[in-house]
């Protein structure tokens, strides 16, 4: 019997020695923090509203590849043989569903309305954060930002999409939503900007780097301009103050001068917080991915993809000065003066170019730029805003008010403060805002949504490869009807 | 009843009880069919348990015995014989080498069986086959040996190939499980090759399933060496060789690169002296590598305890530049016998240093190579790191130089392996073994890379004008605790039964940090500099837990019935469905031994068997199921970073196991005593609840991207045919060994229209896909159709889209599979399949006296390959970098007749197509070796064996791929680092 009696209890104990927790196989991750203890106090919001903002960053968008798509679709650029081919896909409107750049650039700005949506879809737990914690200026200050960014980037793309599917506080929602017609997204940005207008802080007041009420009041009136409701846009544009132009125009595309008095929204690089992860990936925003490609790409000392169209460059009335602080030609200095520009510098697969871009280049103080820029792009401008108001104003107030503020833009050009007479009518007011937006804001990403919403893309991009019934919008990328249920061909976008 | 005295001999344990009578004594001794004495050989008298082993001269001698006794006389990975002892009292007995032998002992999970009573698919490689080819990973040594087994290999020095046991039956992970002396590991390349005794390879449930929740892709079982009995025994060998690389893609020379140029108007601006010059890029990343292996081992037992200790070191350059591979190995088994208890160890050390291709902006050295203009020299000691590269504009920038991409950074990838296991047996009873083990698999690697700065040319186009240092460390513990109750017995002398109840928890961690820094101001440090710091960590764990009931049965060996369950926990599934359950069945009928074919019947062996059971996986990352937030969305806020954290998407809680139900049907032949043998077996897996990441909407904007589901399911099916012949004429012996294996699946349910994998370069989309109805991982893409020659012929494609104007004479012409009258992404189809029909294996082994021959050849067939870099060489960047002599005749309004498009064409001419797939199927003498061993009269006893021997490996390669090597994982060559042939020369001596 007891040999029995040690071959139960080792029988038992087989199966003991394994059995006896199986807490072993409750496990958390340890390189996560949980949803359920987060949102506890101050910095934990700002660090979700935080990472909103970072997809502004990504290559997906100003990091890389909005240059090239806005700039190439708008014919501002002029491709070099070595511009990519799914670059000068944009320069020819042979993009199809199957582009990568236009998923890339409609994921990440899905991924910062998620983010966005984390913080504004958790309202319930954050407004239960003691005011001791987070007071409640800030509460709505984060909510405004959250909400701000959350338009951005809906708004981006609706202008390239039209209807898209519209997220309202859900966030990670695996199986995907229906398109929502443009018009629903719109009155959401729309709220989203009254709100931020209200709720966020004043420039000079909230940090360097997050949206402000002027950014807000200047984006809703963006927003409403595009809409033609003129009269609310000049509203909105009419409340921003502490705005003017910069004295040098090319200040507005410098590092030491980032945030000038012109500056009403601003995308953040800085190369001194790590650039370690800038390639890391088209979409996602994380990491130290602190700079933009924009001068690698399009420097004639470097990759040299592109340069300033003859249409561009043709644009320019005789003595205006701002195709200095636009272009780079022969002879001109770089280096802080101490290089010139030679022949030898414009030539791109053994062609000379007539010009380069300026704009954003690193070239004003360095010789190269060395695969990161620190520089900030520009989303909206004092300059932009000031004719925005004088496209609304020849609508709904006057021609000469109109007129005043363009020549506000012309005078800093070196056109002496009156160069435009009060007099044009209000066709001629109209021709005048589309040549001043074209010189002004050259290469800043306006040009092809102006084209679009004026009505003038199908003659002004007549032979490039553009069909007005279908490029003015981009087709939704197959990703998106492959992954969301909700989404068929059928919401596809004509043409596509 | 006489207690078993060698437990460990499987055979044993379906004898009976023994009859002794004194008679007589026999002695003898037991060689190899190359002459060589083996040690360790079981004899046994027939129906008893009485026997003995050969010590280490391979000499016997048996007490008692009658002459009417038959002598079973049975080694691993040999043919067992029985003699009738009739009036001999020495026998010289001479062991053939078996071809999946039936008398063999084949390893299995938790134990060993006899191949007569084997029921499921298991195939086994011997120590012998492994140790033929000088291979730095078990696995690589696996190729051709077994059915069903598909090995690809991968020419970097110290890469694990990718194996694969039946094809593919998951979307995720195929890679079987391997398992080393009973202790689970990541895969082989931790052990020296020349360590391992056998290895099984379980291919169908009801040998599968004992593993459970991680037995679905199929398990490599490794039994390391132990000692034999007999005095000490030294061995030592050494091999060294030369390895080489000679293929080469066909490219322009810098004459043909700059008549090409200036027909697409391309004007290099650079002095003409530097048109001298005519790199063969090719030449430059390609080099005869050396490869050396010295191994010593040592190998004693005897009744009550055995020893074995070996060490290795293994130098191995590889056939590109800078690359290679070094080890240190050392391995102490040992066992004791102190009569009921029984205890042994495993232990073995690696040190390893790997240094493999680098690779510059994605891209491999391959496809830099062959762009590179042949025009600019490697080297130019004018330039910081003194090497020469293209130009911003002209040159074409994104082909860096290769052989600075290769050479010009410090890197090394160091590891330390330790596997090992302890275990102890106790003999509760008669026929009842109480075993338990616990098993170790820990490694700690380091890896860094230093980048002086440099500049390759003075446009700076590829340059780095800093130092950079990054580092990383990674750590790992698996542990195995396995207790079991083994019950053995045999009733009324027919009925043979064993029981095994086991229970098992595993505990695996992992943990790593890294880091990055630049330094600004000197290269003089291979340290982390001071600015743009980065860096890194994180550590995983998973438990699992599993109990396991197996029941076989026998009668009379001629009726086998074996059935188990196992239930495994994983702390990888939620708790809703954490546990799962995994049964498995076979049945086994020998119709030799119904007496049906007469005693005189050249059909020795004849056995029908069949399994099913039902095997799972659980091959996904860890913590899947639970919902967590990510941090390092760093935004810059004021001139601070702004910390970043949000929501990470993708969690599901009810996540579970993976299950694969298996059919296996198999049929064992043995004719005219097992000189001819043959196994065939047909299968047919159902894989269901199939983890797919399922893509999340892209407009959710989830972080993860993808929610990881129960949904997909395939089916997979295949044959399988192992053919062998041996024969011996005087002192002729040969024998040749065929296998050959296929596997098809059929996605039956996948949850998303497609899942595209594979990225083309340059983004142009993906080259495989995933769809319902499909082999998993096909080629999927446009249909070519030559060339447009002329606008009639663009316009007669166009005809729903005449305004386009993208698409002109010179481009590829794509078929409009759906007749819309446009090109685009509807019109893609399915291409190819990357997947083999077959693949298969030869072996062919001789022996004439002192003399060795063999030949082993392996090979695929019915595989297609896409090549990208055949993308390359024809222009297919649309930019000015060097291609192929092709080019020269590309498209021009004057060349009209040609089938290269116009360069720079339009991007349709991008497209993932046809145009780009080409048969991979080969044929490939995988080896030839002859060798010769000195007599050991010649060293009148000072060595026991002096054999000396040369091979070669990969010498020959049938195929029609006009790649470099149409071996490749997942059917797409991007450049992939080549297979070497190799020379090598040896000698093993032992004393």
């Amino acid at each position: 019997m007891k040999k029995y009696k040690i071959i139960f209890l080792l029988l038992t104990g087989v199966f003991a020695i394994n059995s006896c927790n199986e807490n072993d196989l409750e496990l958390t991750d340890p390189n996560q923090i949980t949803p359920e203890t987060y949102f506890a106090n101050e910095a934990q919001v700002q660090a979700a509203v935080n990472a909103a903002y970072a997809n502004l960053q990504t290559v997906g968008l100003y990091g890389r590849l909005i240059w090239y798509m806005f700039d190439n679709m708008s014919q501002e650029n002029e491709d070099n043989p070595q511009m990519e081919p799914d670059k000068r896909t944009f320069k020819e409107f042979t993009f199809n569903s199957t582009n990568g750049e236009i998923r890339d650039f409609w994921d990440t700005c899905f991924r910062g309305i998620n983010k966005a949506n984390f913080v504004i879809g958790s309202a319930a737990i954050i407004d239960a954060i003691p005011e001791n914690e987070l007071s409640s200026t800030n509460r709505q200050k984060f909510y405004g930002e959250a909400r701000f960014l959350r338009a951005q980037y809906y708004f981006m793309l609706v202008n390239r999409f039209g209807n898209v599917p519209l997220h309202n506080g859900d966030f990670s929602q695996p199986e995907g939503k229906p398109i929502s017609p443009k018009a629903d997204v719109i009155n959401l940005i729309i709220e989203d900007l009254e709100f931020a207008s209200a709720n966020l802080l004043s420039k000079g007041v909230e940090d360097q780097g997050r949206a402000t009420k002027g950014a807000a009041q200047a984006l809703l009136g963006k927003v409403l301009l595009y809409e033609n409701r003129h009269a609310e846009a000049l509203i909105s544009f009419n409340k921003m103050s502490g705005y003017d132009l910069e004295v040098d125009f090319y200040d507005n595309f410098k590092e030491e001068t980032e945030h000038g008095i012109e500056s009403v929204w601003e995308v953040q690089y800085d190369l001194t917080l790590g650039t370690g992860n800038k390639w890391g990936g088209a979409v996602v925003g994380s990491g130290q991915n602190h700079a933009t490609f924009r001068g690698q790409d399009y420097g004639n000392l470097n990759w040299f993809n592109c340069y300033p169209s003859d249409d561009l460059f043709d644009s320019y009335e005789a003595g205006d000065n701002r195709v200095n602080g636009t272009m780079y030609f022969v002879g001109d200095t770089y280096n802080n003066g101490n290089n010139t520009m030679e022949a030898a510098n414009f030539v791109a697969e053994s062609d000379e170019k007539p010009r380069a871009w300026k704009k954003y280049q690193n070239y004003y103080k360095q010789t190269d730029e060395v695969q990161e820029s620190g520089i900030n792009a520009k989303v909206i401008r004092y300059a932009d805003v000031l004719l925005m108001m004088a496209e609304c104003a020849n609508e709904v107030t006057s021609q000469s008010v109109a007129v005043g503020l363009i020549n506000r833009v012309r005078e800093r050009a070196g056109f002496g403060p009156n160069s435009l007479p009060t007099t044009l009518s209000k066709a001629q007011v109209f021709e005048a805002v589309v040549q001043e937006r074209k010189v002004e804001l050259a290469g800043e990403q306006v040009r092809f949504d102006d084209l679009i919403r004026w009505g003038r893309a199908a003659t002004f991009l007549a032979g490039t490869g553009y069909q007005d019934g279908i490029h003015r919008l981009w087709p939704i990328p197959d990703q998106e009807i492959s992954s969301n249920p909700n989404v068929t061909s059928a919401d596809q976008n004509p043409g596509y | 009843m006489v207690k078993m005295k060698i437990v460990l001999i499987a055979i044993l344990m379906i004898c009976s009880q023994s009859i002794l009578a004194q008679t007589k004594t026999v002695n003898g001794t037991v060689k190899d069919n190359s002459g060589e004495t083996l040690p360790g050989v079981s004899i046994l008298i027939k129906g008893t348990q009485k026997g003995t082993e050969t010590d280490f001269d391979g000499q016997f001698t048996l007490n008692s015995v009658e002459p009417t006794d038959e002598l079973v006389i049975t080694y691993i990975g040999k043919t067992s014989q029985s003699i009738l002892v009739g009036a001999q009292t020495s026998l010289n007995i001479v062991l053939q080498e078996s071809a999946e032998g039936l008398d063999e002992v084949v390893i299995v999970a938790y134990g060993k069986q006899s191949r007569k009573t084997v029921t499921g698919a298991i195939s086994t490689v011997d120590a012998k086959e492994i140790s033929e080819l000088p291979v730095t990973n078990a696995e690589q040594a696996l190729q051709g040996r077994a059915a069903g087994l598909t090995v690809v290999n991968n020419g970097s020095p110290g890469s694990s190939p990718q194996v694969r046991i039946r094809g593919l039956s998951t979307f995720g992970s195929n890679s079987p499980l391997y398992v080393i002396d009973g202790v689970i590991v990541g895969n082989l390349s931790g052990i020296s090759p020349a360590d391992i005794e056998n290895v099984s390879i379980l291919k169908d449930a009801s040998t599968t399933a004992l593993y459970g929740a991680r037995g679905s892709n199929g398990v490599v079982l490794v039994t390391t060496k132990s000692g034999k009995s007999g005095k000490g025994k030294l061995n030592f060998s050494v091999y060294t060789g030369a390895q080489t690389f000679t293929n080469r893609y066909d490219v322009m020379n810098t004459v043909q690169y700059l008549q090409f140029a200036s027909s697409i108007n391309v004007f290099p601006n650079r002095p003409l002296s530097l048109f001298q010059n005519d790199t063969d890029w090719q030449d430059e990343i390609f080099q005869t590598g050396l490869i050396k292996d010295f191994k010593l081992d040592y190998s004693k037992g005897t009744e009550n305890s055995t020893q074995f200790f070996s060490a290795e070191y293994l130098k191995q350059e590889g056939t590109i530049i800078n690359t290679g591979f070094e080890r240190y190995s050392f391995r102490a088994n040992s066992s004791y016998n102190t009569g009921k208890f029984k205890f042994g160890q495993t232990m073995s050390v690696a040190i390893s240093n790997s240094r493999g291709e680098q690779s510059g902006g994605g891209r491999t050295l391959i496809t830099h190579a062959i762009k590179s203009v042949p025009f600019l020299p490697v080297y130019n000691p004018n330039n910081n790191g003194g090497f020469q590269g293209p130009s911003n504009a002209g040159d074409g920038q994104d082909a860096e130089n290769p052989v600075r991409i290769q050479t010009h950074p410090e890197f090394g990838n160091k590891n330390l392996g330790i596997i090992g296991s302890l275990y102890g047996e106790y003999d509760l009873m008669e026929g009842l073994k109480f075993r338990t083990q616990v098993g170790l698999d820990y490694y700690n690697g380091r890896n860094s890379t230093f980048i002086a700065s440099f500049s390759d040319d003075p446009s700076n186009t590829h340059a780095q004008d800093f130092a950079s240092y990054s580092a990383g460390a990674s750590f790992g513990q698996a542990l195995v605790f396995t207790n079991s109750l083994k019950y053995i017995k045999t009733f009324a002398e027919k009925h043979n039964v064993e029981f095994l109840a086991l229970a098992e928890q595993t505990e695996n961690k992992s943990s790593g940090f890294g880091g990055s820094a630049r330094n600004l101001v000197t290269d003089e440090l291979q340290q982390f500099g001071p600015v743009n710091q980065s860096i890194g960590s994180g550590n995983s764990k998973t438990t699992r837990q599993g109990y396991l009931g197996q029941l076989n049965y026998n009668y009379d060996t001629k009726y086998i019935f074996s059935a188990s369950v196992r239930r495994d926990a994983s702390s990888r599934f939620g708790s809703n469905n954490r546990w799962g359950t995994f049964p498995s069945a076979s049945l086994g009928w020998v119709i030799s031994e119904e007496g049906f074919f007469g005693e005189d019947s050249r059909i020795n062996n004849l056995k029908l068997r069949s399994s099913y059971g039902i095997t799972g996986n659980d091959a996904i990352g860890d913590y899947r199921y639970s919902a967590t937030l990510t941090g390092g969305f760093e935004y810059p806020i004021g001139d601070n970073n702004g910390a970043g954290v949000t929501e990470n998407g993708g969690s599901n809680p009810d996540l579970k196991w993976e299950e694969i139900a298996m059919l296996n049907i198999g049929l064992d032949v043995g004719i005219d005593n097992n000189k001819f043998t043959a196994s065939l077996e047909y299968f047919k897996n159902r894989s269901d609840d199939l983890l797919v990441q399922l893509p999340t909407a892209l407009s959710s904007g989830s972080n993860a991207g993808n929610i990881t589901a129960n949904i997909g399911s395939i089916e997979t099916k295949g044959f399988e045919a192992m053919l062998g012949y041996n024969d011996t004429e005087g002192d002729f012996t040969w024998s040749a060994n065929f296998n050959i294996g296929s596997s098809d699946n059929e996605v039956l349910v996948l949850g998303v229209d497609e899942i595209p994998r594979n990225a083309m370069k340059d983004g142009a989309g993906n080259i495989t896909n995933i769809q319902v109805g499909e082999s998993i991982d096909h080629f999927y893409g446009l249909v070519s159709d030559g060339i447009y020659q002329n606008q009639a012929e663009v316009d007669a494609v166009f005809t729903a889209n005449p305004a386009q104007t993208t698409v002109q004479p010179g481009d590829i012409r794509y078929k409009d599979i759906n007749g819309d009258g446009d090109i685009n992404s509807d019109d893609r189809i399915v291409l190819a399949n990357p997947l083999p029909d077959f693949t298969y294996g030869l072996n062919l082994s001789a022996n004439y006296k002192n003399f060795d021959a063999s030949l082993f050849i392996t090979g695929v067939e019915g595989v297609d390959v896409y090549n990208t870099n055949k993308y390359d060489l024809e222009g297919g960047a649309g930019r000015a970098f060097n291609g192929s002599t092709v080019l020269l005749n590309s498209w021009t309004p004057g060349n009209v007749t040609t089938t290269v498009p116009r360069f720079g064409g339009a991007q349709q001419n991008h497209s993932i197509s046809d145009r780009y797939i080409e048969d991979g199927s080969y044929t490939r003498l995988k080896n030839i070796s002859i060798g010769y061993t000195v007599p050991s009269k010649f060293f009148e006893g000072y060595l026991t064996k002096f054999r000396i021997y040369a091979s070669g490996q990969n010498l020959i390669t049938i195929t029609d791929y006009t790649g470099l090597d149409p071996e490749l994982t997942s059917g797409v060559d991007y450049g992939r680092y080549p297979q070497p042939k190799s020379f090598l020369f040896g000698v093993q001596i032992s004393l």
